[in-house]
């Protein structure tokens, strides 16, 4: 055993697992994102990084119009440049993004703190004020 | 817990430090320095009374082309290192003290915390929020419309 996870360990056992309100890391929920590329430019960092492209809809009444929806294609924080500043998440008016207190993301090269959208959605679970999860 | 703060010219920098290490303000919390631009700088030193908890924010300013106050480390012998380092990130002189490198590179050449110090990582990066909505990395050249600048990051920093 390293002395990284001893020391994970001695921390843990001295203190519990890190209050459910934590900044341990940002997850996506996809659903309610509408790349509106808000918290891409509001980041200080330039952390994260959005592609999208514009699908459109026939009209859904027979007299309607046709609607311009923007689809996501890439959503990416790259965690070797974010300062846990909690800017995106208090500028993202569709409630896309959330707090979680998973902490243990140590990668062995930069590359590896590039979290892409599958993996900031993994997140989701334990962050308290994601959807299906408030109150508990 | 009340703090005050105090402007005094650069000529009464070090009488202003000794005047609030004679109140009691004996803690050096901070000594930095703000780049105002045109303004020049503004160098701040923030002393603190742990015994009355109460604190000091001594303010003083220098122009830009006449970067120099005088040195607080006859009165507060610790904050030596900080203004080593503020002087090196900012390029102010603080008079009657030699100061020596702290952080940078032997020979760096530059004063990185002044706002007219281009960040590399600005200039090799493409800011993320230079697309609009629906759009994607290879969209780019085609569209021709202007675009948003990054805030906070001076005229033609974006270049690529």
């Amino acid at each position: 055993m390293s002395g990284y996870d001893d020391a994970v360990e001695a921390l843990q056992a001295a203190q519990g697992e890190p209050p459910s309100s934590s900044r341990g890391i940002i997850a996506l929920h996809e659903g309610n994102c509408t790349s509106c590329m808000l918290c891409a430019r509001e980041c200080p960092d330039w952390c994260i990084e959005i592609d999208s492209h514009k699908e459109t809809l026939p009209p859904e009444t027979e007299r309607g119009r046709p609607r311009v929806v923007h689809v996501l294609d890439r959503f990416a924080i790259d965690y070797g440049l974010c300062m846990w500043c909690g800017i995106c998440i208090e500028v993202c008016p569709f409630d896309a993004l959330f707090w979680s207190p998973s902490w243990e993301h140590a990668a062995p090269d930069a590359s590896g703190l590039v979290h892409e959208r599958f993996d900031l959605r993994q997140w989701l679970a334990d962050a308290p004020l994601a959807p299906g999860n408030e109150g508990t | 817990m009340t703090e005050t703060r105090r402007d005094v010219p650069r000529e009464e920098w070090l009488a202003a430090a000794r005047a609030a290490l004679a109140e009691g303000h004996a803690f050096l919390d901070l000594l930095t320095a703000v780049d105002l631009d045109a303004e020049g700088f503004e160098v701040l030193l923030r002393l603190w009374d742990p015994v009355r908890r109460t604190g000091v924010l001594l303010a003083t300013r220098c122009p830009r082309d006449d970067a120099r106050v005088p040195s607080v480390v006859p009165a507060l012998a610790g904050a030596a290192w900080h203004e080593r380092a503020t002087a090196e990130m900012f390029g102010i002189a603080f008079e009657g003290h030699e100061t020596a490198p702290l952080l940078l590179p032997e020979g760096f050449g530059a004063h990185p915390l002044r706002k007219d110090f281009a960040l590399a990582a600005r200039a090799a990066k493409r800011w993320p929020g230079r697309k609009e909505p629906g759009e994607s990395e290879g969209d780019l050249p085609a569209t021709r419309r202007r675009r948003l600048s990054p805030p906070g990051v001076p005229e033609g920093w974006d270049t690529p």
